[in-house]
């Protein structure tokens, strides 16, 4: 599989797709996340430097902080996403869908040592690839997992066709991917539509422009447009 | 039904309470005190009710995917752990942690074996051959432990900085160690193997050489109070790491995944632990062991005193409520 849905049954019995997020949109999330506390330890030195000796031991705290803290601040109280995650879409769950907690939070940010070997992540890029939900080593042990967020569907409208009905017979799901096509054609060349509808020309008998009028048709049909 | 009429009938209400998640997202408690938000659940099962509904019918991934997406966030609100509370982590630092040392005593024991063995040797073995310093410390660092631990010196232990200067400087090195041996124990154990191993023949080695070359006095009176936390946070870390790289090469009875979640739950927990231990050694360290002219009965009486609490509560700690049949958390 491909594919990197995990599905994951709720208590009410409905089936919740979440999309694993892969290595590259995480690496990204990392370095904004990485550059913001450059900045922020940057910025608080400057001020901390003229605060003498003192003002090095606060600086050296704000490094804790921001070295080992951040992120299980963030996944836990901030609803598992790190600013960089947040800029990126991403957002850290446990295997069930819920929000991380703090113990799974804390081990997969400690785990981050040994995923970061040697020095360039090449162990958790590794893992991320073996994974069939490209989870890093800590995510492995943690029972967690990085999604992409739920992005809403364009909201594009089937066009009007005089309705037709579609050979009976047809599948739910087979319903759905005639819908679809309808919902994208928008976003085609005609030459895709055709291309993509012929395919279909056992289902309508037809190929070309009159294809794809008769997907929309079957579409209109579907939707329950009288 | 068909899709289109389906979306006509709810179009209002989804829209509604997407408009409170979403809410909840930006201003969780003005959202939380809505009077909405006593209906969520009853509307959040409706919603799933749809989602299947949506599904099942076969309509397109306009309607299904918006309806999963907020089912999905919708989860994650009514599923949402509890916020932490200071008095369970409290209650975790007095009962929960020595009794999760003591579950884990075998590990424990091995990484104390693996980190004072070579410490007790290299302090012995150096009161017979000082020249062996040389093989483990640069000419440069042994120099620098000299300045620290001067006899003629008022502060102790620190070549230079104030008090909090040191406390933020022990809590950024000493907390990462013990956070780098816990998890390089997840390779195959060996790198809290070493981290411990290491360590044992440095701290072993400089309290040797300084002892050795007549430095003992200040030097002892330095560790002694925050060695109490500091070295058994160390053995701690290690033993969690220990353990988790066991887990990898032998999990038992288990298959390898659950069993390394399991171990890594326990890690955490112990590691989580040690920090705690670990900041009140850095407090320790900087403010109070530092401080040259105590008298000697003040130095190591409290140290002893510090010594008796940790491993009276490592031993003892929530050891009623065990026997009690209590929480259990």
């Amino acid at each position: 599989m491909l594919d990197t849905l995990r599905q994951i049954e709720t208590p009410e019995g409905v089936f919740l797709r979440l999309r694993a997020a892969g290595a590259l949109p995480r690496a990204q999330a990392w370095t904004i996340d990485f550059v913001l506390r450059m900045v922020v330890l940057s910025a608080a030195m400057i001020p901390l430097s003229l605060l003498g000796s003192a003002g090095m031991g606060v600086g050296a705290l704000l490094m804790f902080v921001l070295m080992w803290a951040y992120a299980v601040v963030c996944e836990v109280w901030f609803g598992g996403q790190t600013l960089g995650k947040r800029a990126m879409g991403l957002r850290v769950v446990s295997a069930d869908g819920a929000p991380v907690t703090l113990v799974p939070s804390v081990l997969r940010n400690l785990l981050r040592v040994v995923d970061i070997l040697p020095g360039v992540y090449a162990v958790g890029l590794a893992s991320t690839l073996i994974d069939p939900y490209g989870r890093r080593l800590g995510d492995v042990i943690a029972g967690t997992l990085v999604i992409h967020g739920g992005e809403l569907p364009a909201g594009s409208q089937v066009p009007t066709a005089a309705p037709v009905a579609p050979p009976p017979g047809l599948a739910a799901d087979e319903h759905a991917v005639i819908v679809e096509f309808a919902e994208r054609c928008a976003q085609l060349t005609p030459q895709r539509q055709q291309e993509l509808a012929d395919l279909l020309q056992p289902l309508t008998g037809c190929t070309g422009e009159a294809g794809v009028q008769r997907l929309l048709g079957y579409a209109n049909w579907l939707l329950g447009r009288a | 039904m068909k899709q289109e009429r389906f979306v006509a009938l709810h179009r209002e209400e989804w829209s509604e309470l997407q408009r409170w998640l979403d809410l909840v997202d930006t201003k969780q408690r003005q959202a939380l005190r809505d009077p909405r938000a006593n209906n969520f659940p009853v509307e959040y099962r409706r919603l799933c009710h749809h989602l299947a509904l949506a599904r099942a019918r076969g309509y397109s991934r306009e309607v299904t995917d918006r309806l999963q997406r907020m089912v999905q966030q919708g989860h994650r609100l009514l599923y949402r752990p509890p916020a932490p509370r200071w008095h369970r982590a409290l209650v975790f630092l007095i009962a929960g942690f020595p009794r999760l040392v003591r579950s884990e005593w075998r590990c424990m024991a091995a990484a104390a074996v693996l980190f004072f063995a070579p410490a007790l040797f290299c302090l012995i073995a150096l009161q017979f051959h000082p020249e062996w310093a040389h093989s483990i410390f640069g000419s440069a660092q042994l120099a620098e432990f000299e300045k620290m631990y001067d006899p003629a010196r008022d502060r102790i232990g620190r070549s230079s900085g104030t008090d909090m200067a040191m406390f933020g400087t022990y809590v950024m090195n000493n907390v990462s160690i013990a956070f780098r041996t816990f998890a390089s124990g997840l390779v195959l154990g060996v790198g809290a193997v070493y981290v411990l191993a290491a360590n044992g023949v440095i701290i072993g080695g400089v309290a040797g050489h300084l002892t050795q070359m007549g430095y003992g006095g200040p030097f002892w009176r330095f560790v002694a109070a925050h060695a109490a936390f500091e070295l058994t946070a160390l053995v701690i870390a290690g033993g969690a790491g220990l353990r988790l790289g066991l887990t990898l090469l032998a999990p038992g009875r288990q298959r390898r995944g659950p069993a390394m979640v399991a171990a890594g739950w326990i890690g955490a927990q112990l590691a989580l632990g040690a920090f705690a231990m670990l900041l009140i050694a850095a407090a320790i360290e900087a403010f109070w062991s530092s401080i040259a002219w105590f008298p000697d009965v003040l130095k190591f009486g409290s140290a002893a005193l510090l010594w008796l609490l940790v491993l009276g509560w490592l031993w003892r700690g929530g050891a009623q409520a065990q026997a009690e049949g209590g929480d259990g958390a």
